[in-house]
């Protein structure tokens, strides 16, 4: 191939519009993809007064008519939004004369655009899964929820390779659409732990007094207040943690359980020991986790666990649950702290271990932040991705779509 | 002349009066030298067929099983419309003139072909989803009119087969009335009327 290697990544969201993890990823696989050498293409859902096509740190962005009349449900308005997404991509990689060489789609949102464009210009298709239907909702108990995960299940039997960011994800996928081991690839997720580093280096004792006096530890969650998070093991893990260390519980996120949360921490009397400061700036979380004493991941269900690896990357030790995502980034007593899924009184013992210890929270932050850059960043993540390209590419030279 | 016809009813799979229709215009092309291909559904009977009226039949059927209505069913059918006809396309070396989309279930995949090979697309008109649901303006009756409406702007030419309801897309959609053009079923020019049609929007010409 005389030109470069040139992917068009499909997305519905990249920043400035930011639901999930997935835009963030897509944002910095991009960048770091374009930084290596391959040509990336974004193709993603309009946002109020981001422009329509721009080139954003060596990625050309494309930005389509999302579908905007109102639609019955949310899948529904994703089908319809795919329409528009397929067209613009098709007239695009037209534009382009064909000079497309893959197509990466991202979760089951991007789908049909994704298996048409293949289709239309055979050229192969890989997905990176991020979540499925079936984890999000612990089970398919609705025709909607079925539509969704057979939606999931086109979309890897289609790609030609299936991207997963742990080895928790590639059994689970392997699972829920009967895909053979050899098509999935197990590439993490990465952070930038230079940006998040950063807020370390200034002085935060008056910030810090915003959320604890002095003398409190401060133990930090971050993540959505909803049930699979495990906010409410947290909070019932408070007391144990209170007989034995004075520290403050600041809780960052919104969800459902927030209210109900809170409540039961006033009828424990703990009001006074935990915050609930709800969604906060990229700033502040980074601030807020350089201050941290410890920060805390109880998640029940965790297909990654980003927001651990965002911990060690801003040096706060870490103690989470032993489960998915989190069972491999995390290893026990080198670079975090390793609790039994949804027991409180494991969490309590968890916390106060690295709040009582300082030499050893001292050794786990900075294993941990060692093997966050090691492990998951961003240039060694867009390699691996590049492998994986070029070795579809590979299989795809042999195959008759090749002469076409 | 080559041509492909995407239409979501053919026979054996008889919904309404279309599928008797497009099989009718179907028969009655390649009886005037044109090749024709149907794009069509069918719960299992895929793949290519040469039927023995020399109509190349491509059944497809739904890689999504489980659907919440007829929108969902057509938006994830319309992947496989797109699979088949690409390769149609591929296979005849490119040399297909124009797809002829009746009604609006896979307008979506014609107006992909067409951004992505330069394919003209005439959308041929049998009914609008104004009148099947007597005006109704639910989010799922908008829909569908949002892809009647992609129809009418990227199509080249609009088929009806009445004044009437070339007057209606007209008041309904705004499609200047030159654009539209009667194609009767039963009349004496129905076939001349088409061909010419499809000669204006293929450029190709009737091999004899």
């Amino acid at each position: 191939m005389s030109r470069r290697l040139s992917v068009m990544m499909l997305t519905w969201e990249f920043p400035p519009r930011i639901v999930g993890g997935i835009s963030p990823h897509v944002y910095h696989l991009s960048k770091s993809l374009a930084k290596n050498g391959v040509k990336v293409y974004v193709v993603t859902c309009d946002f109020p007064g981001a422009p329509g096509h721009e080139i954003l740190d060596g990625v050309e962005v494309f930005r389509i008519d999302s579908y905007k009349n109102p639609s019955s449900n949310f899948a529904t308005w994703v089908y319809l939004m795919n329409i528009n997404m397929q067209n613009e991509a098709a007239a695009l990689v037209n534009r382009l004369n064909g000079e497309v060489d893959i197509f990466h789609a991202h979760d089951w949102l991007v789908a049909n655009a994704g298996v048409g464009l293949k289709h239309v210009f055979r050229k192969p298709l890989l997905v990176t899964v991020h979540s499925t239907e079936v984890g999000r909702r612990n089970g398919i108990h609705s025709d909607y929820q079925r539509m969704i995960h057979e939606t999931e299940s086109w979309l890897t039997y289609e790609a030609w390779k299936v991207i997963c960011c742990s080895d928790y994800m590639v059994s689970h996928v392997k699972w829920a659409f009967g895909l053979p081991e050899d098509k999935i690839r197990m590439i993490p997720n990465g952070v930038n732990a230079e940006e998040i580093g950063k807020a370390k280096k200034t002085d935060l004792s008056r910030f810090r007094r915003k959320f604890a006096s002095p003398e409190e530890k401060i133990v930090l969650f971050v993540g959505r207040l909803v049930y699979e998070k495990g906010p409410h093991v947290l909070i019932n893990a408070i007391p144990k943690v209170l007989q034995k260390v004075n520290a403050k519980f600041v809780i960052v996120g919104n969800g459902y359980m927030k209210e109900p949360l809170s409540s039961i921490a006033r009828s424990k009397g703990l009001a006074h020991k935990v915050m609930f400061t709800g969604f906060v700036d990229d700033e502040t979380l980074r601030s807020l986790q350089a201050c941290a004493d410890v920060s805390v991941v109880p998640s029940l269900y965790e297909p990654f666990g980003i927001v651990a690896i965002e911990a060690m990357a801003a040096r706060s030790p870490v103690v989470v649950s032993d489960i998915g995502g989190l069972s491999e980034i995390v290893e026990h007593d080198k670079t975090g702290v390793k609790v039994y899924v949804n027991n409180p009184d494991s969490l309590a013992w968890g916390i106060v271990e690295v709040l009582l210890n300082e030499g050893y929270a001292n050794r786990i932050k900075d294993n941990a932040y060692k093997r966050v850059q090691e492990k998951y960043n961003w240039d060694k993540i867009a390699q691996q991705t590049r492998d994986v390209y070029a070795s579809v590419l590979d299989s795809y030279a042999k195959s008759f779509w090749a002469e076409t | 002349m080559q041509v492909i016809i995407l239409s979501w009813e053919y026979p054996p799979r008889v919904v309404g009066k279309l599928a008797d229709y497009v099989r009718e215009l179907a028969v009655r092309l390649v009886k005037n030298k044109i090749r024709v291909y149907v794009v069509t559904y069918h719960d299992f009977l895929t793949g290519l067929h040469e039927e023995p009226e020399g109509v190349r039949t491509c059944r497809i059927t739904n890689p999504v099983k489980t659907h919440i209505g007829v929108l969902t069913w057509v938006l994830t059918l319309n992947q496989e419309a797109e699979r088949v006809t690409a390769n149609i396309y591929y296979d005849a070396d490119k040399q297909i003139n124009l797809i002829d989309a009746h009604d609006w279930h896979f307008i979506p995949a014609a107006v992909t072909l067409k951004k992505a090979f330069n394919l003209p697309f005439i959308y041929s008109i049998d009914s609008l989803e104004d009148h099947r649901s007597h005006g109704a303006n639910s989010p799922f009756n908008m829909s569908i009119k949002s892809i009647e409406w992609l129809g009418m702007y990227e199509a080249k030419k609009i088929l009806v087969k009445s004044e009437w309801m070339r007057d209606e897309a007209h008041r309904i959609y705004k499609v200047p009335i030159q654009k539209i053009k009667v194609v009767k079923p039963k009349s004496q020019t129905w076939m001349k009327d088409v061909l010419e049609a499809y000669m204006k929007t293929g450029g190709g010409s009737v091999s004899r």
